[in-house]
């Protein structure tokens, strides 16, 4: 007789999410989805506001990743203006963005990764978690984590206000400008961050290249999803989490596509299915495939490693030099080895660190020309921007007086959401055999999920402990029969 | 409630200073319901004219006193600005403009109160009852069944 | 000495106010010391299951942030209410709604038919919608309700103190924590911010001229404005007189006006109503077109007067009438 399996992180909100998985009469998983509870509708509510608002708003999208959303808002009425942002402006909004992508990566990683990697997937489920990571790696370790995170977090503060809700960012500009006074710790914020990330890097690279049980979790099949790859570069397609062009490339690794993001609608379809909120995105010219990888998919990936697939290189030196390592490692570009994700994300960490010691040194940092005034209202502005989980839209229409009249998001978990689905799918397939399910499956179906750190994920994970799990076990006609529940 | 039964509701305030002063109160509160005489439309607030509305009024009518000759200086000024933000703001979550509406003149027997009400009245009936609250009324289609809704 | 239980949860959130918290750095590992964290989804192992065999009253304190508009929002709030002594209404959504309450302005068929109908990028030939209950390949899966209406926390339990920003700032939230720990509560009902408008302590205000007179409203990204000036003074929308203190300014000091994350000031139940005197006072206008034409650039009344806070604006619709 078959079975469902739910796994309910318990209305982790934000966001919230499950996976439901069905087993077949063998007790094999026959299907799996994950499912996304939510919609709020701020494409709706927008409407009739002014334009000018709307990158004050927006971050309340996600108190997780709202420099992100701020961004690219920033960026859509740079278009919707017609106006580039001062050589000045541009760098102080570059020196936020890569102050947020450290912050977030590494907190991501310590509190999110570390526990697999640094204690091993098959370590005690008690002590697997950020505890158990300060307990073998050392206490101050905890402690550079806050003070990393602490110290980027002054820097989004000072540029664009709270950081949880950041409301600066104008057309051509940025509101505030920085003197030399700020650059003195400015600096010093950065130099850490290079330090810290580079420490971070060495630190995981021990442990997966010194464990080779890991090392084969990381390229086991289980976790491994062919699909298309996409990423912004810039004119030497290299990585970039500001500005580019759109680059998509094949799970060969050829590239598929390049271009301007003001022509996502031609290549990027959302899918609706009646059991999830979230839209699945796919690759439109190829179509609607299903939930399938390899040679027929038209689904993509976003995020760390789906960027440094797309990308030819990184921005800058120490990060590019990682890079080269990783793909040496993993066996070649592109990777589709989803747990690399977390590698990826470190590595990105790097760039964006060693970008703000670059943003840091620049003598145009400090001057006052912060804003260009020159604005043209237009119908339509787009910005994109890579967040920290992946390519992320913002497309407005106004009317003559910069109301907004149509708004269109895509955000970056959705172009992921349909992969989420197949690599929970794939991991759930590849640990459950047969009707026992053990209390270790769930781990091994937990980390495909979490690679892609999507924002649910972030709230899922434990200190101490674990993402609390209820398994519910029931037969064909719906009736309980047994419950896992962690811990 | 179809839109024959309708009986718009109109609040009335207006000053003392200018309107109705030379009559007894009583009398005139008999001849309209809703009629809030008061000393100088300056103290109007905006929570007075949005709680009116919550109460179920239809309409509100001001009647201040002629420009230049508030007691208080500029309170019918101050008033009527107030007014023209109010409406903005009633427009903007689906009031129309034409629910609130401010007179600035003299009637010291004020015989013309009465007529004033009934001619807002009379354009508030071809617009039906003031709807507050922003949510529109709900049509039934299959999104809002999928979703659980009626 | 049994260290009190408290409890920080979510509901309709951003995750603003839980990063909120762990914005207070090394202050939170002290403050983990001092109680005992039972329920925090966003960084610690929890069950409801454990919360639901507790007795009520058993929670010294609940921290509650988010706004609610589904059933599973509610049931939490109810929940933790029962088995709480203290109820803390944490952040703007938890205190007025918060921004996501503007799609009050609205109708979920609106909002469907834009997400999975009408927007550029959607590819539905055939005209799925998200159901409660649907079945793929004979599996059958479900999806929660959601309510028409976001509401306030106040809305749905009965709150003991309230702590607006959006979100509340690190010392705002150190200031609430040592109140509960120190048993230095205000009076019931209160909120954990200083009861004057952010008028009184913005640095601007020195330079406020004693009666401001504009006769134009200006737009933010339409003008270099002046750092040092009053917002209103220069003819830029600044919700100040209306809010109430206690951001530190984190706005105004990246030269950007006010748009009332804190709420209303003290004794005032709709901070938009408020403003509108406020703001008629300044306007320099005599004719009734001079009136008009500066009134009509005011170009979002709703906007920016109830941006946090429409669910316990004026216009709100109560649980009862829905």
């Amino acid at each position: 007789m078959s079975e469902r399996i739910t796994i309910n992180p318990i209305t982790r909100l934000e966001g919230h999410g499950k996976i439901e998985i069905f087993l077949d009469d063998k007790g094999n998983v026959e299907d799996a989805y994950w499912q996304v509870v939510e919609l709020r509708g701020f494409e709706i509510f927008c409407l009739g506001r002014p334009v000018e608002e709307l990158p004050r708003i927006m971050p309340n999208i996600c108190g997780v990743c709202p420099t992100p959303h701020n961004m690219a808002s920033v960026k859509a009425l740079d278009d919707l203006y017609g106006v580039e942002p001062t050589p000045t402006a541009k760098l102080i909004r570059q020196l936020h963005y890569n102050a947020f992508i450290v912050e977030d990566h590494l907190l991501h990683f310590y509190i999110l990764s570390a526990a697999d990697f640094v204690l091993g997937p098959s370590a005690d489920p008690a002590e697997r978690n950020i505890l158990g990571v300060v307990r073998k790696v050392g206490l101050e370790i905890g402690g550079k984590v806050i003070e990393a995170r602490k110290r980027c977090r002054e820097i989004i503060r000072h540029i664009a206000s709270k950081p949880p809700h950041p409301e600066g960012g104008l057309p051509g500009g940025v509101s505030r400008g920085i003197t030399e006074e700020d650059r003195k710790w400015i600096r010093e914020t950065a130099d850490f961050c290079v330090e810290f990330c580079q420490f971070s890097l060495e630190l995981f690279k021990q442990v997966v290249l010194d464990n080779k049980e890991y090392l084969n979790v990381v390229l086991n099949d289980a976790y491994k999803l062919n699909t298309y790859y996409m990423g912004l570069v810039d004119d030497n397609k290299r990585l970039n989490f500001y500005e580019g062009k759109c680059r998509i490339v094949s799970p060969k690794g050829e590239e598929y596509a390049l271009f301007d993001y003001h022509d996502y609608v031609d290549y990027i379809g959302e899918w609706v299915e009646p059991w999830t909120y979230i839209k699945l995105t796919h690759l439109r010219k190829i179509g609607w495939r299903g939930l399938n990888e390899g040679e027929s998919t038209s689904l993509y990936r976003v995020g760390p490693l789906a960027r440094l697939n797309a990308a030819d290189s990184m921005l800058t030196p120490l990060a590019q030099r990682e890079y080269e390592t990783m793909f040496d490692v993993l066996g070649g570009k592109p990777s589709h080895h989803t747990l690399a994700y977390h590698w990826a994300r470190l590595i990105e960490a790097f760039q964006a660190a060693e970008h703000m010691q670059r943003i840091a040194n620049d003598p145009l940092l400090t001057s006052k020309d912060i804003r260009n005034m020159e604005l043209r209202l237009e119908k339509v502005g787009i910005g994109c921007v890579e967040a920290a989980r992946g390519t992320l839209i913002h497309h407005y229409e106004a009317d003559a007086d910069g109301k907004a009249t149509k708004v269109n998001l895509i955000v970056a978990t959705q172009h992921n959401a349909a992969p989420i689905c197949l690599s929970v799918k794939k991991a759930a397939v590849g640990f459950v055999k047969g009707p026992d399910v053990k209390e270790g499956f769930l781990n091994m179906v937990e980390m495909a999920f979490r690679a892609y750190d999507p924002c649910l994920a972030c709230a899922t994970h434990a200190l101490p402990g674990q993402m609390p799990l209820v398994v519910n076990i029931r037969d064909r006609s719906g009736d309980l029969i047994r419950t896992i529940q962690r811990p | 409630m179809t839109l024959s039964n309708y009986e718009p509701k109109v609040v009335c305030f207006s000053c003392k200073f200018s309107w109705g002063y030379l009559t007894d109160e009583d009398t005139l509160s008999s001849k309209m319901d809703n009629w809030v005489p008061l000393i100088c439309t300056g103290k109007i607030d905006a929570t007075h004219v949005l709680d009116a509305f919550r109460a179920g009024a239809d309409g509100i009518l001001i009647l201040g006193c002629p420009e230049g000759d508030c007691h208080y200086q500029d309170g019918n000024y101050e008033a009527k600005k107030r007014v023209y933000l109010i409406r903005r703001l009633l427009e903007s979550v689906g009031i129309e403009k034409e629910r609130i509406r401010i007179a600035l003149s003299t009637d010291p027997e004020g015989e013309s109160i009465t007529k004033l009400v009934a001619e807002m009245r009379r354009e508030l009936a071809k617009l039906g009852p003031a709807k507050m609250g922003p949510v529109k009324e709900r049509k039934s289609n299959e999104a809002i069944r999928a979703i659980g809704g009626k | 000495m049994v260290k009190p239980k408290v409890a920080i949860c979510w509901l309709g959130s951003c995750g603003g106010c839980d990063e909120a918290v762990v914005d207070i750095n090394e202050v939170l590992l002290r403050l983990a010391d001092a109680v005992d964290i039972i329920l925090w989804p966003v960084a610690m192992d929890f069950k409801y299951d454990s919360v639901r065999r507790m007795k009520n009253g058993e929670i010294a304190l609940s921290v509650v942030n988010g706004h609610v508009r589904n059933s599973e929002q509610e049931e939490i709030a109810k929940l933790l209410r029962e088995k709480s002594q203290l109820i803390l209404a944490f952040g703007a959504c938890a205190c007025l709604g918060g921004t996501p309450g503007l799609a009050n302005l609205s109708t979920k068929e609106n909002i469907f038919n834009w997400v999975y109908r009408d927007a550029p990028t959607v590819v539905n030939p055939n005209g799925n919608y998200p159901q409660t209950t649907s079945r793929v390949n004979g599996k059958e899966l479900t999806l929660p309700e959601f309510y028409d209406h976001v509401h306030a926390l106040n809305d749905i339990i009965d709150v003991d103190y309230y702590l607006p920003g959006c979100p509340p700032p690190p010392y705002s939230v150190m200031y609430a924590a040592s109140a509960v720990l120190e048993n230095k509560l205000p009076p019931k009902g209160s909120t954990l911010a200083p009861n004057r408008a952010l008028c009184d302590s913005c640095k601007r205000n020195k330079s406020k001229p004693d009666r401001i007179s504009i006769k134009e409203i200006k737009r933010i990204h339409e003008v270099e404005a002046d750092p040092d000036v009053c917002f209103l003074a220069q003819g830029i929308i600044c919700l100040g007189p209306a809010t109430r203190d206690g951001c530190g300014e984190a706005c105004m000091n990246i030269n950007i006006p006010c748009r009332a994350c804190f709420g209303p000031v003290e004794g005032v139940e709709d901070s938009g109503a408020k403003f509108i005197p406020a703001m008629a006072s300044i306007l320099d206008a005599e004719s009734d077109e001079d009136i008009t034409r500066i009134v009509n650039q005011f170009v979002d009344p709703v906007g920016y007067l109830y941006r946090f806070s429409l669910p316990v604006s004026i216009f709100r619709k109560k649980r009862a009438e829905e």
